[in-house]
This record gives C-alpha cells, sequence and structure tokens, in this order.
C-alpha cells in the first residue's frame, strides 16, 4: 500500500452559526493513500460536517485540510478535478435518464463526450443498469438510484472517493455490487473516506476507521487492530457502544 | 469552461423541456391573460364609444324643451332609450326601481313645466334688459333628474354624466337663443333672426404626442402586448426559482457545488435558457397581436420602428427576471416558500409596475412607487417603442436600469452564496 498521505486533517473546527457548540471539535487525522478509512459516529458525531468540509462544500471555522499535500483552500479548483462525491441523498436529476444524468456529471468533470460515453457504458453494464440507460430516473428504484448516484461519483476515476452511507435503505444485491465496486476501485488505488451506521459493512470494506463524538476523534485503527486492542469485545459494534455509550442522540 | 457550460445548459433545457405541465402553465398563463385583457379593456373603450346605452326617459315636460332634450338623445346614437316599461307607462317611482335592479344603467327624468320655467326666465331676462328695471339674479332652475346604476364604476359613471353634461349645455344654449329671439321679437319694432351660433367655435384637435413622424395607433393593443409581454417575462420567476430550489432540496446543486463548478458556470447555464424562454415567450406575444389578435375582432398590433430597441428591451427585461428569480430562489429556506413568494411578489410588482392598470390613474403615492418596479421599466421601455415610436437610444435609460438591477440580483446571489459555505 502506499504509505504518502491523501488527506491531512489538522486542528479542524466547525462551528456553525447560532450553534455554541462545535459540530467538529479540533478534530486531526492523516488519511494515508489507497485507504478505505471509515468514519463511525452516533448522530450528529460531525461525521457528514467533516466530509462536507473535506470535500469544500462547507468552509471550517479553523484548522487547516491537505488533500494530497495541498491546501483545499489555495488549489480548490484542481483538487475538485481529484475528488469524486457519493452523497447520501440521491443527488440526480428525476426527469434526466440515467445517462442524461452522467453524461452532465461526467461532462461537469471535463470527460468528452467519446470518452465519457465510453465509461458510462462500462458502469451502467458493472451495475447492470444496461437496459435502463434511456429510462428517467424518477421511474427508478431506491437501489438502481443508489447505483447511478455512485456511477456519478466515480465516472471521472477520482484520487479521493468521498462517501457518505452510500448503501443506505437498499436490497441486499445493490448493495453487494456497490460494495464490491469499491474494493476493487480500492485495488486500482483510490483512496475513500467513507461514513456508515452499518459496523458490518466497515468491518468488511474499511482498511482504517475512525470513531468520531462530539465532533472529536476517540478512536483510529484498522478494524483487525480495534478488534485486538479492545479483546472484550467481539466485534465492531461492542466497541462502538462501549465508546459511545447508549445514550440516544439527536 | 464551454464544454461544461454545453452539459450544464443541456441539462436546464431537458428538465424545462420534460415538465409539460409547468412549461403549458409558463406559455399558456400570459397568453391567456393577454387575450383576455386586450378584449376586456378594448370592449369597455367601445361600450362608451359604439355601443348603446340601455336608459329610460321620462319626459314629464312635454313641451320644446323637454321635447328637443328627447330628439337630441335619440339623434346622439349613444342611447337606447325606452319610454315605457313592458308597456306600461312610466312613473318617477317604476324609473327609478328600474335603473335601481339595474335593468337599465340610466333613467332621465324631465321634470314638468321645464319649457315653461325657461321661457319664463328668458321673458324675465329680456324685459328687464329693455325696460332698465333690475333683473333677477337667481331664475327658476329645471332640475333634469338623471338615476345612474349604482353597479357602473365611477369612471364609467364620470364619462356619462359628462357626456350629459355636454348634451344638456347643448340644448341649453339652443334652446336659451331660439327664446331670446323670440322674446326680442315680441318687442322689437324690427324681427330679427333666429340668433345661430356655430356649435364649435373652439376645435379641440387630439392628437398622439410621438417621437417620429410616422404615427403609431395607441389602442389597447398597442398597450397590452408591451404590458403583458413584460409580465410573461417575469412570470418565468416562478418557474426558474422553483427548479433551482428544487435542485437545492434534491442535493444536485451542491453535488455540482463539489465538482469543478463555479457557481457562476452554474448560474449562467440558467441565465443562457431561461433568456431563450423569455424571447420566445415574446416573440409569441408578438405573433399573438399580429395575427390572433385580428381574429377576435381588436386591431392587429403595430411594430415600432426599432427592433434593435425592442430587442434590447426584451433582453434586459430576461436577464432582470432572471436575476430576481436566481435571488429569490438563494435567500428563500424551501421549496413552499418560494412557490408562494415568487408569483405573489410577480403579481405585486406587475400592479405596481402599471401592468393591470395605468400608472398615471394611481395615487401620488403608488405612483411614486411604480418608478421602484423593474416591470415598469421594461414597460415603459416598450411604450417608447410601441406607443411612442421611439428609437434604439430612446430605451436606453430603462434598459440601463434593469442591467443593473439584473447585475444586482445576481451578485447579492453570489455574496450569499459564498456566505452560505461560511455558516
Amino acid at each position: 500500500m502506499n504509505q504518502s498521505t491523501a488527506i491531512e486533517i489538522r486542528d479542524l473546527v466547525k462551528i456553525y452559526r447560532g450553534s455554541e457548540k462545535a459540530a467538529v471539535n479540533h478534530l486531526s487525522l492523516m488519511i494515508p493513500c489507497g485507504e478505505i478509512y471509515g468514519f463511525l459516529g452516533p448522530n450528529g458525531a460531525g461525521k457528514s460536517s467533516t466530509l462536507n468540509i473535506l470535500c469544500g462544500l462547507r468552509r471550517q471555522t479553523s484548522g487547516t485540510i491537505l488533500i494530497e499535500g495541498r491546501d483545499f483552500r489555495e488549489y480548490s479548483r484542481e483538487i475538485r478535478q481529484k475528488i469524486g462525491i457519493v452523497p447520501q441523498d440521491i443527488a440526480l436529476y428525476p426527469t434526466l435518464t440515467a445517462y442524461e444524468n452522467l453524461l452532465l456529471f461526467g461532462g461537469v468533470y471535463g470527460l468528452r463526450r467519446k470518452e465519457l460515453d465510453k465509461r458510462i457504458r462500462e458502469q451502467l453494464h458493472t451495475f447492470g443498469l444496461t437496459s435502463s440507460k434511456n429510462k428517467q430516473i424518477q421511474y427508478f428504484s431506491g437501489g438502481m438510484k443508489r447505483r447511478i448516484n455512485l456511477i456519478a461519483g466515480i465516472l471521472h476515476h477520482p484520487c479521493i472517493l468521498f462517501l457518505d452511507e452510500p448503501t443506505v435503505g437498499i436490497d441486499v444485491q445493490s448493495k453487494r455490487v456497490i460494495l464490491d465496486t469499491l474494493k476493487e476501485l480500492n485495488a486500482r488505488g483510490t483512496t475513500m473516506v467513507y461514513t456508515s451506521h452499518s459496523m458490518d459493512e466497515a468491518q468488511e470494506i474499511c482498511t482504517s476507521l475512525a470513531m468520531i463524538d462530539e465532533g472529536t476523534v476517540i478512536e483510529t485503527g484498522s478494524p483487525a487492530s480495534l478488534l485486538e486492542k479492545h479483546s472484550e469485545c467481539r466485534n465492531l459494534e461492542e466497541i462502538y457502544l462501549k465508546l459511545t455509550g447508549k445514550r440516544l442522540r439527536d | 469552461m464551454t464544454y461544461k457550460l454545453i452539459r450544464l445548459i443541456h441539462k436546464d433545457l431537458l428538465s424545462l423541456i420534460r415538465d409539460r405541465a409547468g412549461l403549458l402553465m409558463l406559455f399558456l398563463m400570459p397568453l391567456t391573460l393577454v387575450l383576455i385583457m386586450t378584449n376586456i379593456q378594448d370592449n369597455t373603450f367601445n361600450v362608451v364609444r359604439e355601443s348603446r346605452i340601455p336608459a329610460l326617459l321620462l319626459n314629464l315636460d312635454q313641451d320644446s324643451l323637454g321635447c328637443a332634450i328627447e330628439r337630441e338623445l335619440y339623434r346622439s346614437q349613444t342611447f337606447d332609450l325606452h319610454q315605457s316599461l313592458d308597456e306600461t307607462p312610466l312613473t318617477p317611482q317604476t324609473l327609478e326601481a328600474a335603473v335601481a335592479r339595474g335593468e337599465y344603467l340610466l333613467g332621465i327624468i324631465i321634470p314638468q313645466g321645464a319649457t315653461h320655467a325657461i321661457r319664463k326666465n328668458v321673458a324675465r331676462y329680456i324685459n328687464g334688459v329693455f325696460s332698465g328695471a333690475p333683473v333677477n339674479k337667481e331664475p327658476d332652475s329645471v332640475n333634469i333628474r338623471v338615476f345612474l346604476d349604482p353597479t357602473t364604476k365611477s369612471s364609467f359613471r364620470r364619462a356619462l354624466a359628462g357626456a350629459m353634461h355636454e348634451y344638456s349645455m347643448q340644448l341649453e344654449a339652443d334652446f336659451l337663443f331660439k327664446e331670446i329671439t323670440r322674446e326680442v321679437n315680441k318687442i322689437s319694432p324690427i324681427p330679427i333672426d333666429n340668433i345661430e351660433l356655430s356649435r364649435s367655435q373652439v376645435k379641440i384637435t387630439e392628437q398622439y404626442a410621438a417621437l417620429d413622424q410616422d404615427k403609431l395607433l395607441p389602442n389597447s393593443v398597442q398597450h397590452n402586448i408591451p404590458a403583458w409581454g413584460i409580465f410573461s417575462i417575469f412570470f418565468i420567476v416562478v418557474s426558474l426559482s422553483g427548479n433551482l430550489l428544487k435542485e437545492r432540496e434534491d442535493g444536485c446543486m451542491s453535488r455540482l457545488m463539489v465538482m469543478p463548478c463555479p457557481f457562476a458556470l452554474y448560474i449562467t447555464s440558467k441565465v443562457v435558457v431561461y433568456t431563450v424562454l423569455c424571447l420566445t415567450l415574446s416573440c409569441l406575444m408578438l405573433l399573438m397581436g399580429f395575427w390572433i389578435f385580428p381574429l377576435t375582432g381588436l386591431p392587429a398590433l403595430m411594430m415600432g420602428h426599432s427592433i434593435s430597441g425592442m430587442l434590447l428591451m426584451f433582453l434586459t427585461a430576461s436577464l432582470a427576471a432572471i436575476g430576481y428569480g436566481v435571488a429569490i430562489a438563494t435567500f428563500s429556506t424551501s421549496y413552499q416558500q418560494t412557490t408562494i413568494f415568487a408569483p405573489m411578489s410577480v403579481v405585486i410588482l406587475a400592479a405596481i409596475g402599471g401592468i393591470w392598470i395605468p400608472a398615471f390613474t394611481m395615487p401620488p403615492l403608488m405612483q411614486h412607487l411604480t418608478t421602484l418596479s423593474p416591470m415598469n421599466w421594461g414597460l415603459e421601455g416598450l411604450y417608447d417603442i410601441f406607443v411612442r415610436d421611439g428609437n434604439f437610444f430612446s430605451v436606453l435609460p430603462e434598459a440601463l436600469s434593469l442591467t443593473l438591477f439584473a447585475i444586482l440580483c445576481f451578485g447579492v446571489s453570489a455574496v450569499y452564496h459564498h456566505h452560505k459555505k461560511n455558516t
């Protein structure tokens, strides 16, 4: 595994306007290249806020983010070209067909028509959506939409891929093809930052994890090293509950 | 960047075309409104000008004055006069009741002894003049009562009262001259002919002011096509702001914003697509004026002599409308908020801007507010072309105001969008 740093987060703070509490509280992390790095934490822990700042959707209150050694604020345009995002919501145009949606998102990354067309065909084939290519997204099932949502984020072959609960609310088959594709992409060198509430899924695909609560990192390591460290726990879920408690979160 | 813009335009165009119901509303509503409103306004104008007003006449005088009034009312072709109700002779009470019920717009009662009273006044005046005796300064007045349907609008009532007053003045003058001649002949050893004065000593020539020598004829079509053209352009605000909000709520906008897609590029795509839409709407309005209106009995639209000025106005009004739509979407916090605020604000701006009723008929405060509405700037510019026959340069102030408004809206939206990232 390439051990150069893909993402470096230094003392990141995010306080939303009108809120006294920091959503992200002096969070520091280093994510090496080629990792599938999982952010685990209860609701309101600061995972999505961190992810939004990492992909440039929100601006931090303080702290620094370096993507492949470059400050996001200074090299925003170049960095945006290298990263991909798969949002939690189905961020697709419902009245456009699958093909038209992918043509748009691939096109905005600057992929020319011929190459883009080739990649769209490949991905639609991989995700079993070739026959639905010309169907409008609004007529797709939840699983089909999730798959298109993922394809839109990976068409341009990003170096770093941010995934916000990419498998939430879908059937087992769709989930399987998504996870297998993510593993394949990772094997080809794509670094991934991934949030999920599914501990099983995280244990299966993540090479490293950060457990986040109250906007700060409370534990890091690979799934194996965490299980070794917390030997009294049988799985990640038990470690997670041990560290974050059973108190319900908003 | 151009390639990205093409992809975004393609997306916006497809989204717009596939929302068939929305698109239909966008085209049908202004086109239907312009047809209905122009017909209504043209008809209201014709009611006074051409149609006969149903009226009741009760002539209790039955002498010279009463008969002269009756004869003149029939001759005027303005009134559809009736002197009985269901073949029952009229009384003052039945006349008033029939007008109050709305069966007739007007009821006229010429009082008994009207001729006699006038004659007495004239005789008293003539005798006084020739005998040197003091003339009674308070002559017996003749009170012709006119009843009006209470539902008639005040503007129509005023027009009617004015017309009646004009008739009565004319009749009174004619009658007085005849009576003076008659009285003078009674006492004068040398008989004189009827005093005849030309009815129109002072002539008033009406002519519309124009900036060019080739006169355009202002009529309801020349007034309504620019007004509703501007309305249709601003009506796209509803579709545009709704579309932007939907993209924001679906997460599509956020997705594009994390991609190498600057906000300016994203908005430019909207500007291109919606400008095409606005210009298409404007063309349809013009075509409607040329070909559809004459089919419904309305006069055909007459173009001004400055196509470039007209294009400039349509283009800058489109930019202002798009800027306004973008600003509404940027500041709205929910789709529902936008769908309520956008159409409401367009209707209010149209009302303030003189689209529904002309600005000069508004109270002074509202006339000041009119100048605040960008729709009024657009309307004034188009009036310069369609009614005042102005040219490219005469619409520059309005075009500049609309452009500045658009720049302000886009600027404020961009600053707020940037600011939201930091919150």
